[in-house]
């Protein structure tokens, strides 16, 4: 891995020039309790003291409704007409949890049959990490073996230290991006900044409220489809879908045709939720996951098992956001422990 | 434990043990010591699951709806703004009043959570609440924490119209003091003094960011609809696509469709992830029918229906 030192004084003027050579999205604060990452036009809209944004940023590349194409039977026969707009783009700032997220979609659009519509943007995409400077209280990505200065799955990744960010190069792509924007780096001190970097991860590490310990987790859940302690979460369940609209890894869509007078039309795919009791409704009227204690256990058993038996990955990143905003308080990592216990009392 | 606490669990034991109810809804300690969970008890055996103390939020009434056909009757717990829901729900023969009971919960207030945990921080355990003048003490396990009422409650409870709830089977604890004097209306009358533009401005704002997760839909008393027309596929009604013009659909209908049954419990404002306002929506509709019809509080009391679903000869015909 290739090092190199951003001075303080100088991100604002990186990150200026990044907007303006590149389409630039960076975490900004809407207001008190709602941030986003946003297209950005200058240093000065960004916020770089932000916890981790509401809304995650998958949603670049699995936008919330998406236009497949356009279609006219004005003329007699059918015109088709793809819409495929991948730009290109570089993200900014982004937690390493949300990092991971993107590494967990990935297998899921870009596997074995890639989805010609996520691969080009995340294809065109640079990811610019940015380590976490605090951990809030609903955060446990170190249960998946990460930790909140961790940059694999990033292009490049900065930490914020005393005077200076550390910059890591990760990729060929990342390494690019710097070549152009050699003004602002600098190789000295590289060796202090690395190693106030590991005194940062240190000290993160220890400020964990929550660090459900995973494993065997996975065991128990292939044991364990059918039990009690699924009704005792779906009893609560308000089926509202939030949990899985926040997520960064939940990837479930919808497609959505839509037909004018005119002959013209569309087809989109929207963000949908396996929480949502219309999800798995079939034609006919059939619905195989028919009440709340089946939808519940799909979120859960998706996130701590079938993600992994598919694609040997976590499907959950640590990120806490559905725990931060679930109304009714069903805690993944509190799940987590409960899942072990309940199944330790059998 | 508070008084409320230990009330709760005697009564609930005595519900469960002499079989007037098969369950009982309460609070349950959530998976922060600021958050609550809902907890639904079967058997006297787990009653000291149930707690109160001021962080309990969620109005539970809406586990009515979900519970109703169990077999023999539900006890639930409900503070003023809960109960209100609780009228509504039986004035709209969602439920009938025989087949529940009523835990009722004088309550003073909820605390933002938030607020309180940048003074106490997290790593805690909140052992009891104890409440004097205007205050609230915190005992926890890295020692006592005192808030004062005025700058730690929840917006809602400013203007809480009933501390009390409006109807209940079994009071936990002495009546609150009510506080006639509340300002109900001041954020719906600052936002009445803008033009149509920043009016525009202000709820597209909102609206272009809203996830369509329904949560202010899920959440809600006065939704009760056995297939929400957000849910039709034919016709769609509204589009599922998410855009600003479709979500202001959304809003704008369901606006509509609780007016005059909202009973301004403020769940659909605290749910929201994005933060959108919807009580300001809301409540510019309970203005509105205050102000044509002299409509009470939709729930204040069981007598008074919704003032959108009956006709009076009084009534003004602007539109007409
Ligand atoms: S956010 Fe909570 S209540 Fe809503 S669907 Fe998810 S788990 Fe259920
Ligand atoms: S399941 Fe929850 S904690 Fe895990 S990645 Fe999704 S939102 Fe984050
Ligand atoms: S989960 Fe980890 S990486 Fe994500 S914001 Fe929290 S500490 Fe940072
Ligand atoms: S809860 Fe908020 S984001 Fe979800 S549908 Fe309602 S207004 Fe939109
Ligand atoms: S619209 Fe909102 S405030 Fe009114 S009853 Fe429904 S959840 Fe409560």
């Amino acid at each position: 891995m290739q090092y190199k030192v951003l001075e303080k004084d100088k991100i604002s003027g990186f990150l200026d020039y990044l907007a303006s050579k590149h389409n630039l999205m960076a975490p900004v604060s809407e207001d008190e309790s709602f941030s986003q990452f946003k297209r950005v036009y200058q240093a000065s809209e960004i916020n770089l003291n932000y916890t981790n944004t509401v809304i995650p940023p998958k949603n670049y590349f699995f936008p919330p409704a998406e236009n497949l194409f356009s279609f006219s039977a004005e003329n007699g026969g059918i015109e088709i007409k793809e819409s495929r707009q991948a730009e290109n783009m570089v993200i900014f700032g982004l937690r390493p949890c949300d990092i991971n997220g993107m590494s967990m979609l990935d297998p899921v659009f870009n596997g074995n049959f890639p989805d010609s519509y996520y691969g080009p943007k995340r294809e065109r995409t640079i990811l610019i990490g940015l380590s976490c400077q605090e951990v809030m209280p609903t955060c446990f990505c170190k249960s998946f073996g990460t930790d909140p200065t961790d940059g694999s799955g990033a292009d490049l990744m900065l930490t914020g230290l005393e005077n200076c960010f550390l910059v890591e190069i990760l990729t060929d792509k990342g390494a690019g991006l710097l070549e152009n924007a050699g003004g602002f780096f600098s190789d000295e001190s590289v060796d202090k900044a690395i190693s106030e970097k590991k005194l940062l991860r240190d000290k993160l590490a220890g400020a964990f409220l929550r660090e459900p310990d995973l494993s065997g987790v996975k065991e128990i859940l292939d044991k364990n489809f059918e039990h009690p302690y699924w009704e005792e979460l779906a009893a609560k369940c308000i089926g509202c879908g939030i949990c899985t609209f926040v997520c960064p890894t939940c990837h479930c869509f919808n497609m959505i045709d839509t037909s004018r007078p005119d002959a013209t039309g569309s087809r989109y795919r929207c963000h949908d939720s396996c929480m949502f009791p219309g999800f798995t409704k079939m034609a006919g009227g059939h619905n195989p996951r028919p009440t709340r204690v089946e939808r519940v256990r799909n979120r859960f058993m998706h996130k701590l098992k079938y993600h992994l038996d598919r694609y040997n990955l976590d499907g959950c990143s640590g990120c806490g956001r559905c725990i931060a905003k679930c109304p009714v308080n069903i805690d993944i990592s509190q799940i987590i422990t409960h899942i072990r216990e309940v199944v330790k009392d059998d | 434990m508070n008084n409320i606490t230990l009330e709760l669990r005697k009564q609930a034991r005595k519900l469960l043990e002499d079989q007037v109810v098969q369950l009982v809804i309460g609070y349950g300690r959530g998976s922060d010591p600021f958050r609550v969970t809902p907890v639904f008890v079967r058997h006297p055996d787990f009653v000291d699951s149930l707690i109160w103390n001021p962080f309990c939020i969620n109005n539970l009434a809406k586990y009515l709806i979900e519970y109703r056909y169990l077999p023999g009757k539900i006890a639930v717990v409900i503070k003023g703004c809960d109960s209100r829901a609780v009228n509504r729900l039986i004035q709209d023969n969602q439920i009938e009043r025989d087949k529940i009971v009523l835990l009722g919960v004088p309550c003073t207030g909820i605390l933002e959570a938030e607020k309180v945990a940048k003074t106490t921080g997290y790593q805690l355990e909140l052992e009891r609440c104890s409440e004097q003048e205007e205050k609230f003490t915190l005992h926890t396990s890295s020692g006592d924490f005192s808030f004062a009422a005025k700058d730690s409650l929840i917006t809602k409870c400013y203007s809480c119209y009933n501390h009390n709830p409006v109807v209940f089977d079994i009071m936990l604890g002495p009546a609150a003091k009510e506080n006639p004097a509340a300002v109900k209306y001041s954020e719906v009358e600052s936002l009445e003094k803008l033009n149509v533009k920043e009016k525009s401005e202000y709820w597209d704002m909102y609206f272009s960011r809203c996830l369509r997760c329904y949560a202010c839909r899920n959440v809600c008393t006065a939704c009760t609809c056995q297939e929400c027309i957000f849910n039709q596929a034919k016709p769609a009604w509204v589009d599922r696509i998410n855009n600003l013009s479709n979500n202001t659909s959304f809003h704008l209908i369901r606006a509509f469709h609780v007016a005059g049954r909202c009973v301004d419990c403020g769940e659909c404002d605290r749910v929201c992830p994005v933060n959108i306002p919807l009580r300001h929506l809301n409540q510019k509709i309970l203005k509105d029918l205050q102000e044509l019809y002299d409509a009470p509080i939709p729930g204040a009391d069981l007598e008074t229906g919704p003032a959108l679903g009956c006709f009076v000869t009084e009534d003004p015909e602007e539109f007409m």
